[in-house]
């Protein structure tokens, strides 16, 4: 054989990656969304709220799992065994550990090997894979899931759902659906010092002021509240709380764009005056000694050790970590301190609280629209996710086998079977030995179902939170994909200025008189274009699919 | 009689500057493994209290009774073992035949070969056509998966090219004369005379495989299947990352500070135990890529 010249060389190499282009799987045909005639196989004919849902013959459908170590995976719980037996579907799940769940959801949405059904996806997470046509636009689809449907209506959903909508007015996230806003996180305080000083706990900022104060004299040499939750935004948990007082958003709630109710516009939330405010608030504290400089920076465990060793008496808790971190080595220390989850005091915007009603959901894959079984999975999510039968099913068990309901619907663990607590004599955890009030599927659902596991300090503490008139979410501002990624070169550079700046403010280490040159360099980092994006976006979205 | 040198005033100062900022060093680089070890025999209590700090409180082993009750963690512990020594097999066969290949200077194509191994160096073919390759061929959940796509390093590689390109040539060429094939000279002569550099690969390439997660994370879809870096990593990533967001009833409940703790120290422990013995080889090994004086 002539050995191969250059040119033939450049020759086959041109003709072998013409051949592999041309070769490339051209995109199927999208199927028309109304047609659905080839792909009821193992459906149910007419659903209805509250019926059981029962395939015709035998489904398996794959779903992604995200992993929790608490509760290891086991293909024989419980769980999967009356799941199949109710249903007649059998789940195939990929385990994933819940360390790199999303990366691990990224990389098979990417590669085209996901499963049917995706779960444990944040509402915003799905924007992500909106524009690559891998997932589907599940508000196509709605009339196939008659419970989640009735929920979205017997709960007025319709706003919190508009704001998942993408610009071309379709939802791609089914997500978890709560009846109430649920408040978890607040203030945990040591109520044996309080009652020590004669105070009374502290309904207002103000009020704790005050109270934080007495802690300082009566305690000159520590700093009353030491804070936690400083990952990934300093002070996650203390910002957002606080700033539904003020009528804007922070820490972990913080959004570059905020609805402004009294202009009917967005603003930008980095420079509303409710967000000095709330700094000048912090930094009073701060300034006073009151208020550790360290707990924006400080880990958690440094947080803790400083609350249970009796160094500090105030710090930002949700429900588990008063029962978990908190009390029992504060108790054993000292066995006469009694720490307390206060509700969320309140502040200039009255007695109101924020949140949103939706949690993470699932997303469906386009594959699955192509599956010959594709209705009976919608109904089977419909049911698992969405009915009140199942979505008890999968948080309680099996009544008789892990729990009994009395006349009066009260739920009770059985004897053997315990979870957080609730039945110290049980030597079974839910979780792990049966795999209910698993992550992945028990979520979201009424108050009463939600409450049903609270302890009754919890309860109390639900109870006067719910005296509090609910915020209005903000209106959806969908952009295209060009704005999406003009809005992500400024939106990062934008929401790390406020960071850095919010922690100088707080720290005193910048003037409040700086605050005209602060807003200054936000406008040369593009905040009045940025803005003016959002504003474009909302009322263009409001123009195709009305709205407020 | 031995005549000892005397150290000049110059030296012995140096000496004990370089001594004492030594076990500075030593004392930084033990405490963590100390603390965690301290915390693996204590109680939960005291770890949330603070009180652990390099001795241990409230001396216990329930934890690491609890640990060790977990068959997932066995099942993990024993797939690492065996990921482990099949991986370090099949990566010593392999860089050891490419590298005494790439060795000969007579070899036509040298240049190609040697230049195909460093342009997987600096290229990649990135994260998910990797994972496309990798399933299409049909390695997902097996343990061809986690061997074969990292099978040669090709810094391992070249340290070995240059240790075999320093054996005299006049060697190998008097055990062809004596009738040795290539193989024979391979097995008696070149591997013989190559103990320490393969005593450092074979360390380098077990503490690589013992400690690597991603490409079982990758590519593995059950759990039974996943190296106990991975369960560790679960343990100690995956909870905190839910009680931090506000996440689902179901998602929150942290990993006590003292099983993640008692899951470090019996993931470390082999490799502790086996580095003393062979880190003697550690320094000659890598230096012997280096040019010869």
């Amino acid at each position: 054989m002539p050995p191969l010249t250059r040119r033939r060389f450049a020759a086959l190499t041109a003709g072998a990656l013409l051949l592999a282009l041309t070769g490339c799987d051209s995109d199927s045909e999208s199927s028309d969304a109304t047609d659905l005639s080839g792909n009821r196989a193992g459906a149910m004919a007419d659903l209805q709220v509250g019926q059981q849902f029962t395939a015709t013959e035998p489904l398996t459908f794959p779903i992604l799992y995200s992993s929790h170590p608490n509760y290891p995976l086991k293909k024989d719980w419980l769980f999967f065994s009356e799941l199949g037996k109710r249903t007649g579907v059998t789940l195939q799940p990929t385990e994933v550990p819940m360390s790199d769940y999303e990366k691990k959801r990224g990389l098979l949405i990417g590669a085209g090997d996901a499963p049917f059904i995706i779960p444990k996806t944040y509402p915003g997470q799905e924007r992500a894979y909106v524009a690559s046509g891998t997932i589907l636009p599940v508000s196509d689809y709605l009339d196939l899931m008659p419970n989640l449907k009735d929920k979205i209506a017997k709960w007025k959903l319709g706003p919190d759902i508009d704001t998942l909508r993408q610009e071309d007015g379709k939802f791609y996230l089914l997500p978890g659906v709560h009846e109430e806003v649920w408040p978890d996180f607040s203030l945990a305080l040591r109520t044996d010092v309080l009652k020590e000083l004669n105070l009374a706990v502290p309904t207002t900022w103000d009020e704790l002021h005050t109270v934080l104060k007495a802690m300082k004299a009566a305690h000159p040499t520590s700093y009353p509240f030491s804070d936690r939750f400083a990952v990934p935004n300093p002070g996650g948990s203390l910002l957002n709380i606080l700033a539904q007082s003020y009528s804007t958003r922070g820490g972990w709630g913080y959004l570059n764009a905020s609805w402004d109710a009294a202009g009917k516009t967005f603003a930008f939330t980095g420079a509303m005056d409710g967000y000095k405010q709330m700094l000048e608030y912090l930094h009073t504290l701060v300034a006073e000694g009151l208020l550790d400089p360290e707990s924006f920076t400080q880990s958690d465990d440094a947080a803790t050790q400083k609350f249970v060793t009796g160094k500090s008496f105030v710090i930002s808790t949700n429900a588990q970590n008063i029962v978990r971190d908190y009390r029992p080595a504060l108790t054993k220390a000292n066995p006469k301190a009694t720490v307390v989850k206060i509700p969320v005091p309140d502040g200039p915007a009255g007695h109101v609280q924020g949140g949103t009603r939706l949690e993470n959901g699932l997303m469906v894959t386009k594959k699955a629209r192509e599956s010959k079984n594709f209705v009976a999975m919608m109904q089977f999510i419909d049911w698992l996710w969405y009915s009140d039968q199942g979505e008890e099913f999968a948080k309680w068990g099996v009544e008789g086998t892990t729990y009994t309901k009395d006349a009066a619907g009260k739920r009770t663990f059985t004897a053997d079977v315990d979870f957080v607590g609730l039945n110290p004599k049980g030597t079974k955890n839910l979780q792990v030995a049966y795999g209910f009030m698993n992550g992945v599927f028990a979520y979201g659902g009424t108050t009463e179902l939600l409450q049903s596991m609270f302890s009754a300090e919890e309860l109390v503490f639900q109870k006067e939170m719910a005296s509090k008139t609910i915020l209005p979410v903000d209106p959806p501002y969908p952009f295209s994909a060009e704005e999406r990624e003009q809005a992500s070169l400024w939106e990062t550079s934008l929401k790390d200025h406020v960071d850095a700046n919010t922690l100088q403010f707080i720290l005193g280490q910048r003037d409040f008189a700086q605050w005209p040159a602060y807003l200054d360099e936000l406008k040369t980092k593009n905040m009045t274009q940025y803005v003016d994006l959002v504003n474009k976006a909302h009322e263009r979205f409001v123009k195709d699919h009305g709205g407020q | 009689m031995v005549t000892r040198v005397a150290r000049t005033r110059g030296e012995r100062i140096f000496q004990a500057v370089n001594a004492v900022l030594l076990t500075g060093v030593v004392l930084v680089t033990l405490y963590p493994f100390v603390t965690i070890l301290a915390r693996s025999l204590s109680s939960e209590a005291e770890i949330y209290a603070g009180r652990v700090n390099l001795i241990p409180r409230g001396l216990n082993l329930t934890t690491y009774k609890l640990v060790m009750s977990d068959s997932m963690f066995w099942t993990n512990y024993r797939n690492t073992v065996l990921y482990t020594v099949a991986a370090t097999l099949i990566s010593m066969v392999l860089t050891t035949c490419y590298a005494y290949v790439l060795s000969k200077k007579d070899l036509r194509g040298r240049g190609i070969l040697v230049g195909l191994a460093l342009f997987t160096m600096f290229f990649t073919g990135g994260l998910i056509p990797n994972y496309v390759l990798v399933t299409s061929l049909g390695l997902k959940n097996s343990i061809w998966a986690i061997v074969l796509p990292n099978a040669i390093n090709v810094f391992n590689l070249l340290v070995m090219k240059a240790f075999f390109e320093s054996l005299p040539v006049e060697l190998e060429e008097a055990a062809a004369i004596d009738g040795l094939g290539t193989y024979g000279i391979l097995w008696r002569i070149v591997l013989p005379l190559s103990k320490a550099v393969l005593a450092t690969m074979v360390l380098f390439y077990a503490v690589t495989f013992w400690n690597s997660w991603f490409a079982a994370f990758l590519y593995m879809d059950r759990g039974e299947l996943f190296p106990v870096t991975v369960y560790l990593r679960n343990l100690i990533a995956g909870a905190t990352t839910a009680s931090s967001t506000g996440s689902a009833l179901g998602d929150v409940g942290q990993v006590a500070a003292s099983i993640q703790a008692v899951t470090i120290v019996l993931t470390v422990l082999p490799i502790l135990v086996i580095y003393p013995f062979i880190q003697r080889y550690f320094v000659s090994g890598v230096m012997l890529g280096a040019v010869k004086g």
